[in-house]
């Protein structure tokens, strides 16, 4: 009937527009923060201005008898820790003796309006005694008192929290026994999510007993366990319901203690609450990329063939562990693809410090490791005479195979990605072609889809999506994957859209109250398109089967032959024979009521190694990714300005190629941030610079020209072939820029951000040599060859 | 050695009592007169947002950075976060809430945002919009450099600002008059209402019939 | 956020103005022309005062002529008038580099040249400043760039003093005890404190550019990270005037944001006559030289510093080629 192959004109491969955009251009888009609730009381948080500091006395009696001050709560130990892994729940909602970091939350405040919170906030009087500050990551690993443990619990001496050792074949002997060896050791500060919806919660202990919250969260699920822990409720009391999120990326992927204080002051006063961070706020609670300081090294031989990786991370977490570990482990493991080697070796250690806790942030724990391997690479290929790209062709992993630590890799577009960015920018005429002050370079990346294994042990599948559709022929979706911007619930509507064969506008997606809508784990880990796609078209694929046998039953054919296309039930032996959908549905209705169904996506098949750690890092599939970016250098005044970005990503199979430009321009954007000038600075463990004026994000006169090419591997179980494309492509952006700078003007950067001084230095230090250099050959002028 | 918090600094919240009256003040809000009691310290942002309920209007910074506030004062979008309410006193504001059309229609600004990926998480789109909006009112066909300069003071985390700039430069072709190209747009396939009162057996009698049962 | 309180004024005239404000306590009083860059203070609850007296419908302070800006207009209005584009490029296209264009909606030409002085320790939140015990310019005594009691190193962050100065602009001032004019490059005095020897009860009221400033080639380069938003952390203007032969016949040199206060230096006299080449790095190299920029901006002193030769450079090479950056689009 049409040309496409997809069953609907919104269905798979479509560029469909995002299905709440009419209501986000007009402002009509309900954020938590639009919600009012009658009664609702304003709360404000009194933060710990100490680092790391004893409580030794709280006194809010002041604060108390305030007229409008309705309820004030300090920290207790009968409130149980809590944190997003089962295995580091050392999160308090409020500080129980110390305080460990400047932002840390001492009390909450519910009162009638704005001003009399902050200003009973003020009257509370504490007294603290100054303990010694644990500001570097260095320091950290020192041993020390358990009284100067960020954490007395922990099993480690130091405020070391988790150390990853792993090792795969013969690091040593391959290094021994290689042509070419590049090392090198790097530096990266702290960067943040910098999403626009401030952190919002509001919640209401009902008189039914029933707890609501209503809360900007990726991670609703989450919260929904970790508030029944603190508030000592069992789950079915509690109701999370997820408004429109203003951004997220993985800082809204944490249960926070902001989220328990309301709950907490809420119960204290029977009426709704509402906190409502200032933007400094968001700063402070951060979460944000770790600082790590990456030690690399990388061995090949003279053909360019890679044996090994040689890896060491120290990684800053400030106060809490949050998803800590599996951050400690990423930094190692998410470096195994796209490249073969034979040989690995990573040590990773995260540490507490008195800062705001780091935590999850697009590209989690991939990002800094992959800049060191990809630059390093480059260095290489100089060495053995090889051209980067073709380097790097020639040591990518194939399709369907096994890495050296157990990784299942199946779909792969690495190798096409290359070929697409390397045609597209004229990269054989560019490189090392360019004039002085002008550079072009190449970086891939490797990334996730999806965790295999779940972060807590049970056996709820990872995702659910319900369907129902009634006599008006709507469908409604029901799934909690976290609609925060990325387009999940759009991606929803696509994937039952193309199963049914209807236009997208018939498709409804609720996704966001825990009472209504079945569990998804949330929108982390780049995990939903994977799987709440795959739960959404299972259910689906049942209902279509309803619609089938319903049509097969009113033409008296064979309900194998049917399918479901564009408005109707189709034969497809003869598709003149065919059924409005609408007549298949009443059919299918009659005497049975509303069609309903479920599919979930319980778990990825069995895979993975055996050894410490072999979870960590599975997914049942990986996205791919190669750059080309081509950049100026001023050499004047070491400012670097990207001129244009080839992104070539493969995402297994564009259900919305739309969606999927949007993802890789934005994580674009933000790689683009932390290489050029974002850059979470501390003075004295307190963040220094905790606005949008002073934490730089790049605007749109600092954003590059960006072709991006979609490549498609078609993954075996991603639904209709898909895999993610919302934080892959970050990673591929920050080393191809390193890239393009070392081969305008010959410097290799080991720090980010690449800010125009530490450009300028560098370029210096490289004249300076070779000034020396010159001078020598002067002097010496039979070594002379000019 | 122990001390109390604050370490120093006057930084007291003054009380209720210090604070000056309210005072009611005539605002012109999308084109309707309307009455609000403010203190002389409020800002524009909080009067929309809190007094006349127009949360379309979102706070993301509070200090003139993000641009999520901004609305039109006499046709200039301006930070409503950095505008005294009783400074606006006999202005036209205009926020997000009027830019469509009355009914369902959008604006073409509104259009080309959702269509052509002007828009993800949404919180700083209004800000965008209203900004473009009066950006087109004044330039008709702004190169691309200019659409850039003129939404630098608009932040968007999530979109990389490329395709917002081309969801203005859509936006202008069109309040130009210029025909645009549409991105899959709802309702381009008609369903089939079908028979709700067709008697059952319909498509077995009506030539569809015949098939083979089983 | 809750903003410090205070009582709202609304004069209709600049003698209503001056009369409210000399009715008010000494300092216990502030202007208002934008506010944004008064009202993000306010909300940090910086230095705020009891009393606040908009000036947007004092009518003295508005109307844009060949030989005078209201110091009332915003700064986008200036930038966009054919009367300023025709006479001054060079300050049309400086405007372009002030905050963003959502603040210069707002921004006036008076509020830009009496915008705070800036510094790390200074602008940030009053939890911030509780952290660190505070500084000088806010509720402390002391100075947490250079620890001592006597000098605020507040940077002087405006970016079209340097422009104004260049051109030779003077200010209207306008107090209960009359008018008097102070050129641009005599204003600015004293620390990050002290500022500039306006007087509390003082106006600005409006900029007069002289004739000979349509004559002049001259513009203002700014470095700073992002092309919006950021204040300059350093910023350079020069005005050129070359004589028939092609040598120096006027030369005037200006920066802002290295110092408590801006630089001015008329070059004229010394260099008339030379080569732009010798003179051109002459006059960067002073300039940089007497550049003594705090570390409390983001990007490095020393850097700061060295921008100061390259960015100035880089201008006076352009004013001779009459090369604008471009950043104003065709009408």
């Amino acid at each position: 009937m049409t040309s496409r192959d997809s069953r609907s004109p919104h269905g798979v491969g479509q560029r469909v527009p995002l299905i709440d955009g009419p209501s986000k251009v007009t402002g009509t888009a309900v954020y938590t923060d639009d919600i009012r609730l009658p009664g609702t009381l304003v709360g404000k948080i009194l933060r710990s201005p100490h680092a790391h500091a004893k409580i030794v006395s709280i006194d809010t009696s002041a604060a108390e008898s305030m007229p409008g001050v309705r309820a004030v709560v300090t920290g207790s130990r009968d409130l149980r820790t809590f944190g997003v892994l089962p295995i580091s729940k050392d999160e308090v909602a409020l500080a129980v003796d110390k305080v460990i970091y400047v932002g840390d939350c001492v009390a909450g405040v519910a009162a009638d309006d704005e001003e009399t919170a902050l200003a009973a906030c003020e009257a509370i009087r504490v007294e603290y005694e100054p303990l010694p500050i644990v500001g570097k990551a260095d320091d950290a690993l020192k041993e020390c008192p358990p009284e100067q443990k960020l954490h007395p619990d922990t099993r480690h001496p130091s405020n070391l929290q988790k150390q990853v050792d792993q090792n795969f074949g013969d690091v040593d002997a391959a290094f021994a026994g290689a042509d070419h060896v590049a090392k090198g050791n790097f530096r990266f500060i702290g960067v943040t999510h910098a999403f626009t919806e401030p952190h919002c919660v509001i919640a209401h202990f009902e008189p039914t007993g029933r707890l609501t919250v209503w809360s900007a969260t990726q991670v609703p699920h989450y919260l929904h366990r970790d508030l029944a822990a603190v508030m000592d409720l069992p789950m079915h009391r509690i109701r999370v319901i997820r408004p429109m999120v203003g951004g997220a990326f993985g800082g809204k992927s944490d249960p926070f203690p902001h989220e328990m204080i309301t709950a907490l002051l809420s119960r204290r006063t029977g009426r709704p609450v509402k906190i409502r961070f200032d933007r400094e706020e968001v700063f402070l609670t951060n979460h944000g990329r770790h600082p790590t300081k990456t030690s690399i090294g990388v061995a090949c031989d003279g053909d360019g063939k890679l044996l090994g990786l040689d890896l060491d991370a120290l990684i800053d977490g400030g106060a809490w562990g949050s998803f800590g570990v599996v951050t400690t482990y990423y930094n190692g493991v998410l470096s195994v693809g796209p490249y073969r080697f034979d040989n690995f070796r990573y040590r990773g250690r995260r540490v507490y410090t008195n800062k705001p806790p780091c935590g999850a942030m697009r590209g989690h724990g991939a990002v800094n490791s992959r800049f060191a391997f990809e630059v390093l690479i480059d260095e290489l290929a100089e060495k053995c005479g090889v051209d980067a790209a073709e380097f790097r062709l020639r040591n990518l992993l194939p399709s369907n195979t096994t890495t050296l630590n157990g990784f299942r890799i199946t779909s792969n577009g690495t190798e096409e990605c290359i070929r697409r960015v390397v045609e597209a920018s004229d990269w054989k005429n560019k490189r090392g072609k360019l004039p002085y002050g002008r550079g072009i370079g190449i970086a891939c990346g490797f990334y996730i889809s999806g965790s295999a294994l779940r972060i807590n042990w049970n056996k709820v599948p990872q995702s659910t999506a319900h369907l129902k559709i009634d006599m008006d022929g709507g469908v409604t979706v029901h799934c909690m994957a976290a609609e925060i911007g990325q387009g999940s619930d759009t991606m929803l509507a696509q994937c039952v859209a193309e199963v049914l064969g209807l236009p997208i506008e018939w498709i409804r997606v609720f996704s966001r109250d825990s009472d209504l809508d079945p569990i998804d784990l949330g929108s982390y880990s780049s995990r939903v398109t994977f799987m709440a796609g795959n739960a959404a078209r299972r259910a689906a694929e049942v209902i279509r089967g309803k619609l089938c046998a319903a049509a097969a039953r009113l033409t008296g054919y064979d309900a194998e032959g049917f399918d479901t296309r564009d408005g109707h039930v189709v034969w497809l032996p003869n598709p003149a024979i065919r059924v409005p959908y609408l007549d298949a549905l009443l059919e299918a209705i009659a005497g049975k009521g509303a069609l309903i169904a479920k599919g979930c996506y319980h778990d990825a098949p069995p895979m993975g190694g055996s050894h410490k750690g072999a979870a960590a890092g599975l997914s049942p599939t990986y996205s791919f990714q190669s750059y080309v970016t081509e950049t100026e250098v001023d050499p004047e005044t070491g400012f670097v300005k990207p001129v244009k970005v080839w992104a070539a990503h493969d995402c297994g199979k564009a259900l919305n190629p739309l969606a999927v430009e949007m993802q890789i321009e934005g994580c674009l954007h933000m790689g683009l941030g932390q290489a050029l000038m974002e850059s979470f600075g501390y003075n004295r463990a307190t963040v220094g610079n905790p606005s949008f004026l002073d934490y730089k994000i790049p605007g749109p006169l600092e954003m590059p020209d960006v072709e991006v090419h979609i490549v498609e591997s078609d993954d075996p179980e991603g639904p209709f072939g898909a895999k993610e494309a919302g934080e892959g492509p970050l990673l591929p952006i920050l080393p191809s820029l390193a890239n393009a700078v070392r081969d305008a003007v010959g410097i290799t950067m080991y720090e980010l951000p690449m800010t125009p001084d530490r450009v300028l230095k560098e370029i210096e230090k490289k004249e300076r040599a070779s000034a020396v250099r010159e001078a020598s050959e002067a002097a010496n002028p039979k070594e002379t060859v000019r | 050695m122990a001390e109390t918090q604050p370490l120093r600094g006057p930084f007291r919240v003054p009380s209720a009592a210090d604070r000056p009256p309210k005072q009611v003040v005539r605002l012109n809000v999308n084109g309707h007169a309307r009455e609000v009691a403010v203190r002389p310290s409020d800002v524009l942002l909080d009067t929309l947002r809190d007094d006349l309920g127009l949360t379309g209007t979102t706070r993301g910074c509070d200090m003139g950075t993000c641009g999520c506030c901004t609305v039109h004062v006499d046709g200039r979008p301006v930070l409503s976060c950095l505008t005294l309410t009783l400074l606006a006193e006999g202005a036209e504001i205009r926020t997000i809430e009027d830019v469509a059309p009355a009914g369902t229609d959008l604006h073409p600004v509104q259009r080309a945002f959702a269509q052509h990926g002007g828009s993800q998480c949404g919180f700083c789109t209004p800000g965008f919009i209203m900004t473009s909006v009066a950006l087109l009112a004044r330039r008709p066909d702004p190169s691309d450099e200019e659409i850039r300069r003129e939404i630098s003071g608009n932040m968007c985390r999530c979109t990389g600002y490329n395709k917002i700039v081309e969801s203005v430069r859509v936006a202008a072709a069109e309040l130009r008059g210029e025909e645009v190209a549409s991105v899959a747009s709802p309702g381009d396939l008609d369903v089939p209402r079908g028979a709700y009162d067709k008697p059952a057996g319909a498509y077995r009698s009506n030539g569809h019939g015949g098939g083979k049962s089983r | 956020m809750i903003l410090a309180p205070f009582t709202l004024h609304r004069p209709e005239s600049l003698a209503e103005a001056l009369s409210l404000a000399a009715k008010l306590p000494d300092g216990g009083y502030d202007w208002i022309g934008g506010g944004t860059d008064l009202l993000q203070n306010y909300k940090n609850r910086l230095n705020a005062k009891d009393h606040v007296i908009a000036l947007d419908r004092v009518p003295e302070m508005r109307g844009i002529s060949a030989e005078r800006i209201g110091a009332g207009e915003r700064l986008a209005v200036i930038s966009e008038s054919a009367v300023v584009r025709e006479r001054w490029p060079g300050l049309a296209e400086a405007i372009t580099h002030v905050a963003s264009p959502l603040i210069r909606n707002s921004g006036t030409l008076g509020g830009n040249l009496l915008v705070e002085t800036r510094c790390y320790y200074f602008n940030q939140t009053p939890f911030w400043r509780g952290t660190k015990g505070s500084c000088m310019k806010a509720e402390s005594d002391e100075c947490l760039v250079v620890p001592q009691k006597e000098i605020c190193y507040a940077a002087y962050s405006g970016d079209l003093a340097p422009i104004l100065g260049v051109l030779s602009a003077t200010l209207e001032l306008a107090s209960p005890a009359g008018t008097r004019e102070v050129r641009i490059d005599e204003f600015y005095a004293g620390d990050g404190i002290r500022k500039n020897v306006k007087r509390a009860d003082e106006i600005i009221v409006g900029v007069k550019v002289p004739a000979e400033a349509s004559t002049l080639r001259a513009g203002y380069r700014k470095l700073r990270h992002r092309d919006a938003l950021d204040y300059p952390e350093m910023g350079c203007a020069a005005a050129l005037r070359l004589d028939p032969s092609g040598r120096i016949e006027l030369l005037r040199a200006a920066t802002t944001a290295v110092d408590v206060v801006p630089h001015f230096l008329d070059f004229s006299e010394l260099m008339r006559g030379q080569e732009p080449d010798t003179a051109f790095a002459e006059v960067a190299a002073a300039m940089e030289e007497r550049a003594q920029p705090k570390k409390n901006t983001s990007m490095p002193v020393g850097y700061r510093k060295k921008m100061v030769r390259v960015y100035l450079g880089r201008l006076l090479d352009d004013l001779r080629a009459g090369r604008t950056e471009g950043r104003i689009p065709a009408a």
